[in-house]
């Protein structure tokens, strides 16, 4: 058996094996459309809020998975702290990267619905304002990641920086318990039961499984860029 | 019942938009990345 060199540098990253057809995102798309079919023609509009309400099926899963990806790109930081994989370093990366975008879903469907229930587009209330520190934290953590070529200096100011963010998410789930605020108490996530019909109830959990899939597939095929980037990397830089 | 269903649909249009357009940045810049490593491996193909 050969042993292990030591000392030496890490071993260079290999490129994913590319397979053709990734299923989990195939899946992961279909139950979307689904779920978007069953929100759109399957389910009545409320009575109060008209059709706008039908923006909570996409708006709260939407936060719902922001929360799922900044939180656990924090955890996978803090992991890397103490275990140095770059595998951690690159799920923390594709997970913040997601949580980004679902992030500007929130902050774009949010004000749409806000435009005909409010008569406003935006109010700087606690939860919207948190939001959107959030948002531009983690749009720092990217830019702090982007800026950095050292591997393992980003792996680690990154790492900080994501579990300073998410600290805020607790926050911006309370702000409306908290601070006395516009936005609605939470329908679902509620101290009192859920606060919606069956019907609509069905939909929504129905809405929530579906972008938590979509979160996986992204998070996969994002990992699975950033092993190529750095398998190329590593092999420019055994060539050099 | 307020009629308000334009908003209803900006909001899911701006989703799907927002969500396929994520899709499509990643298969980009995973075709760029294969495309930057067929290229080295040509250029390594040649220098050897």
């Amino acid at each position: 058996m050969t042993p292990a060199p030591t000392g030496s540098a890490p071993a260079p990253t290999a490129p994913t094996a590319r397979t053709g057809i990734d299923w989990v995102a195939v899946v992961a798309a279909l139950v979307t459309v689904a779920a978007f079919v069953r929100a759109i023609w399957f389910t009545p509009p409320d009575l109060l809020q008209g059709y706008a309400q039908k923006i909570m099926y996409v708006h709260v899963p939407t936060i719902w998975v922001a929360f799922l990806a900044l939180g656990l790109s924090a955890l996978a930081g803090a992991f890397w702290l103490f275990l140095k994989d770059p595998r951690l370093d690159r799920f923390a990366e594709s997970s913040a990267e997601v949580g980004v975008v679902f992030t500007t879903g929130v902050l774009i469907t949010g004000p749409i619905w806000a435009k005909p229930i409010w008569g406003a587009w935006w109010v700087w209330d606690a939860r919207l304002t948190l939001t959107l520190v959030l948002w531009f934290l983690f749009l720092g953590y990217l830019v702090l990641r982007g800026a950095i070529d050292d591997r393992e200096l980003r792996a680690r100011y990154s790492a900080v920086v994501g579990l300073l963010g998410a600290l805020l998410i607790p926050f911006v789930h309370l702000s409306v318990y908290i601070f006395r605020t516009q936005h609605p108490m939470p329908v679902v996530a509620n101290p009192e039961g859920i606060q919606m019909p069956a019907v609509m109830q069905v939909t929504f959990f129905f809405s929530l499984f579906a972008f938590t899939l979509m979160y996986v597939a992204f998070v996969r095929a994002r990992m699975a860029l950033a092993t190529d980037r750095d398998a190329l990397e590593d092999a420019s830089t055994a060539e050099r | 019942m307020p009629d308000n269903v334009a908003y209803f649909h900006a909001a899911y249009a701006a989703t799907i938009a927002l969500l396929i357009g994520y899709a499509v940045s990643i298969v980009v810049r995973r075709r760029r990345v294969a495309q930057r490593r067929a290229q080295r491996a040509t250029a390594g193909g040649r220098g050897a």
